[in-house]
């Protein structure tokens, strides 16, 4: 299994080849066996053959001498055997006759003759014709001499049989050979049609590798296959996704920028209403001024309502510019930011007679790496949305606290609870599906800013009623680090 | 049946099958011999012939051509007795016999010329054995399988029976087997191979081959070597003693030496000549007969 894994590890254009390879390698060595199983059976067959003719010859020639015991006769056709049956290479001969006894052997020397034969020349021979031992590379067979249906004696012959094993051992190396070279010209074939046939392939997986780091970019014609129909259609099918992965980014830019612009027409309204408010009690102190300017307490007093009305309006204004102005939002998010996004809500919890309690314990020092804009546009929305589903007359919460790792940002209502889509949206590890379905884009612009700052959001039901969204930001450490050094 | 025939042989006497191989032949021969031309001159060559060399045998049929005169025909058969018994027929009008079947035979053949062997009409019968073996005396070799050359061969048996008999032995109690191998290269072959541990060769063949064949003589050595005996002589059937080519035979053989091709003969013979010599060159040889046929 461990083996399986290992070789699953491996590329496929490297894989396919050496699985080709392996196959040749399994067909050749079927084929080889194949062949030297049938070499092997002709051969047995062609040395039987001889073997048998041999045995025939010498049969004719020395049974009469076998019948009269003639030791010298049935010596002198087995010496001149050998020399007319060279092909059959006869290492010895042996006849023995009627009585079991050695008549003559073709070497008299090892076997005497009128010798009783060696026990092991009766048992080695086997149900074949010609019986093979291929450690000691010999080949015994054994005739029994007939004369009228009587065995009048024996014929046993052993032969060199070491060139038909070298004859299979030499075709066995020309088959490894030829194999191993066919095998080896078949992998490097294997290897480069699998790697020409894949390289689309590659092409197509070098961009969705690329799209899944989030840069999604359509295969250019360029490097579209000139023939093959299947990655064609194939790149055609990725890059159509590409084109309409691009379309629903852009349309859910588009919505969260109207998004953005709803909220701040909300905002803007609120606004227009928190600059009107004081604006009346200026011109009737204008009016005041116009007909008591010269009264000083009067004048006094007016100027000091106007003076208070105009701060009001500018603080206002000035609130809205840090938040809707990209140069400005670009810049470290700070405590003041807290102060804005509490002023930007004021007239819609006026509106709904609600109540913002906030506190920020920020310590010393800024947090470089977190950007004010995108913060406090999330944060406006968190409370936009807070607001909304808390009752009339009811309180939310925005509490905020800066540790040497962490923002922490705690955003409390107190409605009937968060609907799960928008969980979703802030938590679930990829909130595709909620964004695909258009829903909450407020949500989904806070969710971008968590994802782009490394944070996490969490979403929980209050004991005393209502649900606490709890953001936190990571701070880096080398800029903690930089305030403590300044701070030192 | 032939084979019934060769099973036959085993159990009789060899004077018995000598006789009704006498017959046999004769009666073979007289019949064949109706059909063969008259004035072919048959000569009968015995194993005791060095070889059944294809060119000596040529040499030799067309130097007795020319020397008697018409076409000579050379006979060869396996054994000896085969080749006695046609001589003794008159089927042969001579032969290179023994001198065994000579001396048994003396009153139905005449002597015609005896090969002269390092100037002397003498050979000698050696007891041998393998060259690797220790032995120091002749009767040691008891209890071996001993190779005879020929039952009708005075150097490749009868010397040995002769010498078991002056002893007060016997063959078959002396040696544990024996057997024939109808020539006497083929007793050479035997011992040197092992197929048997000692044999009785003929002395001529025995140191000719020496020369000719020293890988396989060299594997045997010589046990014993008997007296000089008379030399396998040339003989006629004294049937055919009017007929003028046994005369024409003999001054052939006897003035070999003189011819080219004659000496051809000879030297691979490795023989000087033929003599004429006296029977009582062969009484030796009789002698060993009655020992044998008394005490063997």
């Amino acid at each position: 299994m461990k083996l399986l894994g290992r070789l699953r590890a491996i590329p496929v254009s490297y894989r396919v080849p050496f699985s080709v390879a392996l196959l040749m390698v399994v067909i050749s060595a079927a084929i080889s066996e194949r062949v030297l199983d049938r070499l092997s059976r002709t051969q047995e067959s062609f040395l039987a053959g001889l073997v048998g003719s041999y045995l025939d010859g010498l049969s004719a020639s020395v049974l009469p001498a076998v019948l009269r015991g003639d030791v010298w006769e049935v010596f002198d056709a087995l010496d001149r055997s050998e020399s007319s049956y060279a092909a059959l290479s006869p290492i010895e001969t042996v006849v023995t006759g009627i009585d079991g006894k050695v008549l003559a052997a073709s070497d008299p020397k090892r076997i005497p003759t009128y010798a009783d034969l060696p026990l092991h020349y009766l048992t080695r021979y086997g149900a074949d014709p010609v019986t093979l031992d291929e450690k000691a590379l010999t080949g015994f067979a054994r005739r029994d001499l007939m004369y009228q249906g009587q065995e009048v004696g024996t014929i046993h012959a052993a032969f060199d049989v070491s060139h038909l094993f070298a004859e299979r051992r030499e075709i066995l190396v020309t088959l490894l050979v030829t194999n191993g070279v066919l095998a080896g010209l078949f992998a490097l074939g294997g290897f480069l049609l699998v790697r020409r046939m894949i390289s689309p392939m590659r092409v197509l997986e070098n961009h969705m590798r690329a799209a899944a780091h989030g840069s999604a970019r359509p295969i250019p014609p360029s490097e579209f296959p000139s023939r093959d129909g299947e990655a064609a259609s194939l790149f055609k099918g990725y890059n159509v996704l590409v084109h309409a992965e691009r379309e629903r980014a852009d349309l859910a830019m588009q919505l969260a920028e109207e998004e953005k612009l709803a909220s701040l027409g909300r905002l803007a309204s609120g606004m227009a209403h928190e600059i009107n408010n004081p604006l009346g009690g200026l011109f009737n102190a204008i009016d005041t001024l116009k007909t008591h300017g010269t009264t000083p307490g009067v004048r006094d007093t007016s100027i000091s309502l106007i003076e208070r009305g105009l701060q009001g309006i500018r603080d206002v204004v000035e609130a809205a510019l840090a938040t809707y102005r990209p140069e400005r939002s670009a810049r470290p998010l700070a405590p003041e930011d807290f102060d804005d996004v509490r002023l930007l809500m004021t007239p819609e919890l006026r509106r709904r007679r609600q109540r913002l309690a906030c506190s920020v314990d920020w310590g010393d020092g800024g947090a470089k790496s977190i950007e004010g804009g995108p913060v406090r546009q999330a944060l406006l929305n968190l409370l936009l949305n807070a607001s909304a589903a808390t009752p009339e007359g009811g309180e939310i919460g925005l509490h905020a606290c800066r540790t040497n790792e962490h923002l922490r940002i705690e955003i409390v209502d107190q409605g009937p609870g968060m609907p799960y889509d928008s969980i979703v949206m802030l938590t679930a590890p990829s909130p595709g599906s909620v964004v695909r379905a258009g829903l909450g884009l407020g949500l989904w612009m806070v969710r971008r800013m968590i994802d782009e700052l490394g944070g996490s959001a969490t979403v929980a039901s209050r004991s005393e009623g209502g649900t606490a969204v709890l953001l936190v930001l990571p701070v880096r450490r080398e800029e903690t680090q930089d305030e403590q050094s300044h701070a030192a | 049946m032939p084979e019934r025939g060769i099973l036959g042989s085993r159990s009789t006497t060899r004077r018995e099958v000598l006789t009704l191989g006498v017959g046999a032949a004769a009666y073979a021969m007289s019949r064949s011999g109706a059909s063969a031309q008259d004035n072919t001159f048959r000569f009968g060559l015995t194993p005791v012939f060095l070889s059944n060399d294809l060119e000596l045998l040529k040499l030799l049929r067309d130097y007795l051509s020319s020397a008697i005169g018409g076409s000579v025909e050379l006979v060869t058969r396996r054994t000896y007795q085969e080749i006695t018994a046609l001589l003794v027929a008159g089927q042969l009008h001579g032969a290179w016999i023994c001198g065994y079947p000579y001396v048994q035979f003396k009153a139905d053949l005449d002597l015609v010329a005896t090969p002269s062997w390092h100037g002397k009409p003498l050979y000698q019968s050696y007891l041998i054995t393998s060259a690797g073996r220790e032995i120091a005396d002749w009767r040691e070799l008891r209890g071996d399988i001993h190779a005879f050359s020929d039952p009708d061969s005075n150097s490749g048996s009868l010397v040995t029976r002769a010498l078991l008999a002056e002893n007060g032995l016997q063959s078959h109690s002396f040696f544990s087997r024996t057997f024939y191998t109808y020539g006497h290269r083929n007793v050479i072959r035997a011992v040197a191979s092992g197929l048997a541990q000692s044999g009785s060769v003929d002395g001529y063949v025995w140191e000719v081959m020496l020369e000719i064949e020293p890988r396989l003589v060299e594997q045997t050595k010589i046990v014993r070597r008997s007296e000089w005996l008379g030399f396998p002589p040339i003989a006629a059937p004294k049937s055919l003693a009017g007929d003028p080519r046994v005369a024409s035979l003999r001054n052939a053989l006897i003035s070999m030496p003189k011819d080219v091709d004659g000496r051809k003969v000879l030297a691979l013979l490795r023989l000087d000549g033929f003599v004429k010599t006296d029977p009582g060159l062969f009484d030796a040889i009789a002698a060993k007969v009655e020992t044998v046929r008394r005490f063997g």
